[in-house]
């Protein structure tokens, strides 16, 4: 009996924080932060100098369409459509 | 008292970050008790004589009567409002939030008021600034808070409208003060070794932060007029330190991206990302959230595994639509910008990532153009595409993306209507022959522009 009520009050109080935290953890979320530092070297930016401009830039972004060996298989199911079509016709 | 030394020991090294430091309304890990003995060494009747005593006793430093003054005035406000956070922090009855915002408020105005005329602080103090106008912001937002659970409980019958204007008074009138701020460090005529324009950027990051958080974008456009006016007397940007450039690189960016305008928006972004520090994973976070949509739009390309990797929320919230945008998959696109709809709608990226509907249904062409294989190659020509090719295979391939079932045909006006659009758009080059019921592409690899055919 006890512990059931030692559970319960566990639970509630386990509850409370987070909601009265949750309304605050959203609004944090999107804000941009204040760095821990002014400056920094280049070196510790993101691109360093030495991949500067669009050379470094390239393997972060791929093509939108799919590679060639898919498109076998999007041949066949044309084909398949197409038939199912023209023999509804 | 370990603040004074503290001042003394910033002022004579002429530290702007160690001064401000002096300035934080919050305790120390290594000092836990540093507000509280700080409040405690004075009283209200002794304040200003046993701070002028302590902090510019014997003369380990030297600093102007005027100078004195300042600090003497902008520490006594410090005094009080540190009074108030510790009654809140030990929830005194009575003690408030909005109390420590009304506090912090004269903090501000005695710091401000210290810059005044050419005997005021000098420029290398600006960090103090930045400081006391963080924590001024952070004190008017717990403020509102306060005011807005205060109305909630007690006065059930206040207007709704009246209620939503002043749910931000006191961020608002913190920007006011904040913008006070910028106006200090803009207008600033000294040379511009020891000028206040060092702290341009960081004064209009901190209003950028505010107006977004008051929904008032709009009116970060008042401080680039104003800064753009004063351009030919700043700085170039890169003289700057980083994290006053990258924060306002990243702000910028976000405000063109909601004004629709992708590539000013990237241009803004990809230098704040190549600045950005390596280690300043949320500030990442936020950049790519804005810069992998402006991509899209303006590259048509999508962001790469490796890109993704370090970030598993964006992976969730972007890789679901980009999977679906290659295989050209428009059922499956549809599905994932409704099952993101709450979060994109709230990180404001779903207009731009609604126009990856475009890409995905120019992949799915694409693929009935490189389905259709070659025409007989011609006395030992190159092989080219068939360039002509029948609406009805258009057709075929939206009934495949759409997932349609065999009762549901697909309309030709329709497939002629999503065509042109490509057309138009320029995703796709050719030209619709209706009586003849086909697609004439273009050739020399240029139908679909910037896809290798």
């Amino acid at each position: 009996m006890s512990n059931s009520n030692q559970a319960q009050t566990n639970a509630e109080v386990a509850e409370q924080p987070q909601q009265q935290s949750k309304p605050q953890v959203l609004e944090e979320d999107d804000e941009f932060e204040d760095f821990p530092v002014e400056d920094w070297p280049q070196e510790e930016a993101e691109q360093n100098a030495g991949s500067a401009a669009n050379g470094g830039n390239e393997h972060l972004w791929e093509e939108s369409w799919d590679d060639d060996d898919a498109a076998e298989d999007f041949s066949k199911q044309l084909r398949e459509e197409l038939k199912k079509v023209e023999g509804s016709n | 008292m370990q603040l004074a030394s503290d001042f003394r020991h910033a002022y004579s090294i002429a530290s702007g970050p160690a001064l401000a430091a002096v300035l934080t309304p919050i305790a120390t890990a290594s000092n836990p008790q540093r507000l509280r003995s700080f409040y405690e060494f004075s009283n209200a009747q002794y304040l200003t004589k046993d701070l002028q005593s302590t902090l510019f006793h014997g003369k380990s430093i030297r600093v102007s009567k005027s100078e004195q003054a300042a600090w003497v005035d902008i520490f006594a406000a410090y005094w009080e409002a540190v009074g108030e956070v510790l009654k809140y922090e030990e929830r005194y009855p009575g003690a408030s939030a909005v109390d420590i915002f009304i506090a912090w408020k004269k903090v501000s105005n005695a710091l401000i008021k210290g810059y005044a005329g050419s005997n005021g602080l000098k420029a290398w103090t600006l960090p103090c600034l930045y400081t006391v106008g963080k924590f001024l912001r952070t004190f008017a937002i717990k403020a509102d808070l306060e005011v807005a659970a205060r109305g909630s409980t007690g006065y059930g019958f206040q207007d709704d409208l009246a209620v939503d204007v002043e749910k931000n008074a006191n961020l608002e009138e913190a920007a006011r003060i904040i913008n006070r701020m910028f106006t200090l460090c803009l207008s600033d005529r000294a040379p511009i070794e020891e000028s206040r324009k060092w702290g341009i950027y960081e004064t209009t990051n901190l209003l950028f932060k505010t107006y977004f958080k008051i929904n008032s974008v709009g009116l970060t456009k008042n401080l680039l007029r104003a800064i753009n006016a004063q351009s030919h007397e700043l700085p170039s940007l890169d003289a700057f330190p980083k994290s006053h450039i990258v924060t306002f690189e990243y702000y910028l960016g976000v405000i063109h991206f909601l004004d629709e305008q992708y590539i000013k928006a990237e241009e803004h972004l990809t230098t704040a990302w190549q600045m950005c520090h390596r280690d300043a994973h949320k500030n990442r976070e936020l950049i790519l959230t804005y810069l992998i949509p402006c991509h899209m739009v303006t590259t048509h390309t999508l962001p790469s595994r490796q890109l993704l990797a370090p970030f598993p929320r964006l992976e969730q919230l972007f890789r679901p639509l980009s999977n679906c945008i290659r295989r050209g998959d428009l059922v499956g696109f549809d599905q994932a910008m409704a099952a993101g709809e709450a979060e994109f709608v709230k990180r404001r990226i779903y207009l731009p990532l609604e126009r990856g509907r475009d890409i995905a249904l120019r992949n799915l062409f694409r693929n009935v153009f490189i389905a259709g294989g070659y025409e007989e190659p011609k006395d030992g020509q190159p092989a080219i595409r068939r360039t002509r090719i029948p609406v009805s295979e258009f057709a075929a391939a939206l009934r495949i993306g759409t997932h349609a079932t065999n009762r549901m045909g697909v309309d030709i006006d329709e497939v002629e209507c999503l065509l042109a659009n490509l057309i138009y758009k320029g995703l796709m080059k050719g030209y619709i022959a209706r009586e003849r019921g086909m697609v004439v592409l273009s050739k020399n690899n240029t139908a679909f522009p910037g896809t290798g055919v």
